[in-house]
């Protein structure tokens, strides 16, 4: 099929990229831009593994086609952190163990980013909830679960939670 | 309380800020210039002869470079055993079963290698297939592999002599007959293999490898290279649960694939290549017969398994051993006979998985609940009477040193409300409890040790070379945090090389839950072999014995006079100013018993160590619907010693998910004539955030006197007794022990109607 030019805004930056018809954001992400922290698992919208976010909301990457996502903000999991300085949601997956194989764990966090910005303060069930889009083999979940609530959001009863200075 | 540093503490992973920041490289998203991609045409045949490939038209195809087929290989049969050699990584005369390879393609991109599989035109002639394990054994057709008679690829016996005289003096027997299906390992991320030749002739793979040396021999085999030329690369790896140690015919393929086109080429395996094309769970029909004294202590027990081991070896002998060993290690028996078979059917390949039979351990336990039942004991008291003590030796002969299976009995149980909520929860409500035993480690031969190598740096930060692999189960981090605490350094003073057959000497993988008890502990040793030259050098600046230094955060001091200190870094630079750099090895080999052999010889010391461990179950059944909603885990495994909790409560939870959420209420593989009807992640159902209930983790500690700082196997105890615990908490529930696992709605719902037709009556 034949590619045409379109630019997409990701992570705050325009790219410029050749896409075909039915070449998905995922495999533009991946293949055109280097960007291969969306990773794809299943490929069918089941496993989450390729969320990335349009305008803040959580999308399978794998199952949206790259033109729909001309003139949307998109934000992959190397758009989390500011630089160096990792995001609050970033440090609490490493402080409290969420990640062990970490293929999940870039969908993990694009849907879970996308939660706390709409709900900074969500209660278990919410959490379970949002996430139960994005398939984990490795960790049952808990850390995981424990590592959105906390957040920003250090309990003085948790561990592995670090109090900021 | 203990004196270390870093063992011991709640330590993030090294390895996750790059995970976090997607930053971590899986193979898939491997490039290189040049890099052609692979594709492999399958069989769609169960069993059918090959009579002719064509492939001039999809060589002819512009784009594709290259299609290789069984003529381009030398035929060898590769097996994890000699015995077990029954396995070409491109069919040569047969395919046995819907997958097998047959031939594999590099092109230009995906879309040409995808068209050129469709234009490689095989000629089949289809022969009859058998896809279960009575059938098979029964089958007059042809065999699945010829040299293999009543297509049993192995038969395990074991017996310890005078069972039949234990049954005739016991007070209650009874025999049961318990059924699992397939499951998947469903690992994130999907098979993949990057390989080329360098400008050196070597073979370079990038691979989700759960052992690299275990890769890199049947390379060097079926190239006939020597083992230096091939190099198994480290890579992220997207989980394993025992299906990634082998050789996958995939690397071969790749391999060839780069070989004959002189460029890099990467297969990347779709989800259903993944379910299909690499490994499952056997499939099994356990029969356990057990006889009891009147208080319930076991005096014989004989069990036949038959496994349905599909169309190759893979770690057959293993694979027919282990649910046995399992039961073995975790229960005392007065003697025991049992008959494993695993047998040839036309179905994707069986391995090693996380919780290798799950029908037959939870068989056992179920049978264990039906003894108590009849004898008015609690299921607690049972296992209490029949629980591994530290001292015993095993029905096949291995010493248990270190044991603590008692106390998470008893810690599970208090923790968990058992004996305050058994027998007294309303109707539909249930609790149950099931308790099982991993090796820390098989006998592997010449392949069952580990070393390492540290080297310093003259900024006084350190090198440590292991061949230990991190499947994402957090081994990198368990050999950083074990180097830090014995060289005196800190975490991020260590970088670790791992997992790569170029640097790395041989190591048994992640296989055989092990590598912290042999990997960890060659490291250790590495580490303070290299602390003793830096106390040397010390010494003589601090004008103290050597004996009297210790080392910890980047200085050695004096022990009794922690102000009198030096840094390593500056001992690094007098020793190399004294012509001396600073390195060491360490190795450590487990002393077990080299003539103890799956089949010819199943008894003697299996391994060093063995973890136990006891998951208690609330669940509520919905009579109605048959949904099962899982109310509470509390999952208790004696680890030796926790070197890491924060590590080690992820490996429970994640047991629990697979063991019992998924493994014991959802997953399981359904077929129509030898094909898999559910290879997706939207059709075979894994346990998702919302499914999982609370996990209570209870780590005990009996400091293996072997072990590392005391440690051995941790995590897949509780997979293992979830299964147990998860189906005696249903069977509790609806009142009905079950024989048929997992535990669908269906089923539930079936045994709630028969049981209310037979209380009618």
């Amino acid at each position: 099929m034949k590619k045409i030019k379109i630019t997409l805004d990701i992570n705050d930056k325009p790219f410029e990229v050749f896409a075909a018809p039915n070449n998905t954001l995922l495999e533009v992400l991946r293949d055109e831009l280097d960007l291969t922290g969306s990773k794809e698992s299943c490929g069918e919208g089941v496993c989450g593994s390729c969320t990335v976010q349009m305008d803040g909301r959580p999308v399978r990457s794998c199952l949206t086609l790259a033109l729909e996502a001309r003139g949307c903000k998109i934000k992959t999991v190397e758009g989390l952190a500011d630089g160096d300085e990792l995001s609050d949601l970033q440090e609490s997956f490493i402080d409290h163990g969420a990640v062990q194989c970490g293929f999940c764990t870039p969908g993990m966090l694009m849907s879970a980013d996308a939660l706390l910005k709409e709900n900074p303060e969500p209660d278990e069930k919410t959490i379970r909830k949002a996430l139960a889009g994005n398939i984990c083999r490795c960790t049952g979940y808990a850390k995981i679960v424990e590592a959105v609530a906390h957040a920003g959001n250090p309990r003085e009863h948790c561990p592995d939670c670090k109090t900021k200075e | 309380m203990s004196d270390y540093t870093i063992i011991g503490k709640r330590m993030p992973r090294v390895d996750s800020r790059a995970k976090v920041m997607g930053k971590a490289k899986f193979t898939a998203d491997l490039k290189l210039p040049g890099m052609l991609v692979g594709k492999i045409k399958r069989s769609p045949h169960a069993h059918a002869r090959i009579l002719d490939i064509d492939t001039s038209k999809a060589l002819a195809l512009p784009g594709v470079k290259a299609v290789v087929t069984g003529k381009d290989t030398n035929g060898t049969k590769w097996g994890v055993f000699a015995y077990t050699r029954d396995q070409q990584f491109i069919q040569v005369e047969k395919a046995r079963y819907i997958g097998d390879e047959v031939a594999g393609v590099a092109a230009v991109d995906e879309e040409t290698a995808l068209k050129a599989l469709d234009l490689i035109e095989v000629e089949y002639e289809q022969l009859p297939a058998v896809f279960d394990p009575m059938e098979a054994m029964a089958s007059k057709t042809e065999l699945i592999h010829e040299d293999f008679p009543d297509n049993i690829n192995v038969h395990v016996n074991i017996d310890t002599g005078n069972v039949d005289e234990n049954f005739e003096k016991a007070y209650y027997v009874r025999e049961d007959t318990f059924v699992a299906p397939e499951e998947s390992y469903f690992q994130a991320e999907p098979y993949a293999v990057m390989a080329r030749f360098d400008h050196e002739d070597c073979l370079e793979v990038f691979c989700p490898n759960g052992g690299p040396h275990m890769k890199s021999k049947p390379l060097s085999n079926a190239f006939k290279i020597p083992l230096h030329k091939v190099k198994i690369k480290k890579v992220a790896i997207g989980g394993a649960f025992g299906g990634r140690s082998e050789i996958c015919p995939a690397d071969y393929i790749c391999a060839l694939l780069a070989k004959k086109t002189g460029k890099p080429v990467k297969i990347e395996f779709t989800r259903e290549e993944n379910t299909i094309a690499t490994r499952q769970g056997h499939a099994m029909i356990t029969t356990h017969k057990t006889g009891v004294d009147k208080d319930g202590r076991v005096l014989a027990r004989e069990t036949t398994c038959y496994m349905d081991g599909g169309a190759y070896s893979s770690t057959g002998p293993i694979a027919a051993s282990v649910p046995f060993l399992s039961m073995e290690q975790a229960y005392r028996m007065g003697s025991v006979r049992y008959n494993g078979y695993r047998v040839y059917t036309n179905k994707p390949i069986r391995g090693m998985i996380r919780v290798h039979g799950r029908g037959f351990a939870a068989g056992l336990d179920t049978q264990l609940d039906m003894i108590a039942d009849h004898l008015g004991i609690d299921p607690v008291e049972i296992r209490l009477r029949n629980s591994r003590q530290p001292g015993d030796y095993t029905s096949t002969k291995s010493f248990v040193s270190s044991c603590a299976m008692d106390e998470t009995i008893l810690k599970a149980v208090k923790k968990s409300g058992f004996k305050e909520k058994w027998g007294k929860l309303p109707p539909f409500h249930g609790i149950g409890i099931g308790t099982n035993s991993v090796q820390t480690g098989f006998p592997m031969g010449i392949r069952g040790g580990s070393q390492s190598f540290i080297k310093f740096n003259e900024d006084g930060e350190a090198t440590v070379m292991s061949g230990v692999v991190d499947n994402g189960q957090g081994n990198d981090n368990m050999l950083v945090q074990i180097a830090a605490e014995e060289l005196g350094l800190l975490p991020e003073d260590i970088h670790l090389v791992s997992a790569d057959t170029e640097t790395t000497s041989s190591d048994p993988g992640s296989y055989s839950q092990v590598s912290t008890f042999v990997g960890g502990h060659a490291v250790k040793i590495a580490a303070r072999n290299c602390r003793e030259k830096l106390f040397k050098v010390a010494a003589k600046v601090l004008k103290v014995g050597p004996e009297k230094l210790a080392a910890r955060n980047r200085l050695i001091f004096v022990k009794d006079d922690p102000e009198k200190s030096i840094t390593i870094k500056k001992v690094v630079r007098i020793s190399l100013l004294n012509f001396n750099s600073v390195n060491a090895e360490g190795g450590y080999w487990p002393e077990v018993d080299m003539k103890r052999e799956w089949v010819k010889n199943p008894y003697g010391q299996m391994c060093e160590a063995f973890s136990f461990g006891t998951t208690i179950v609330e669940v509520k059944v919905d009579p109605e619907t048959g949904k099962v909603d899982v109310l509470e885990v509390t999952a208790a495994q004696d680890v030796g010693y926790a070197l890491n909790p924060l590590v080690l409560e992820g490996q429970f939870e994640g047991s629990v998910a697979m063991g019992g959420q998924g493994g014991m209420l959802t997953e399981y593989h359904e077929w129509k004539d030898g094909r898999c009807i559910n290879p997706t992640m939207l059709d075979y159902k894994l346990p998702l955030a919302c499914d999982m209930p609370k996990i209570n983790n209870i780590i005990v500690e009996s400091v293996d006197p072997k072990g590392p700082y005391g440690a051995k196997e941790a995590g897949m105890s509780i997979a293992m007794s979830a299964a147990q615990g998860y189906s005696a908490a249903v069977s509790n529930a609806i009142g009905v022990y079950m024989d048929s696992f997992p535990l669908t709605p269906d089923k539930i719902l079936l045994a709630i109607k028969e049981k209310n037709e037979k209380n009618q009556s």
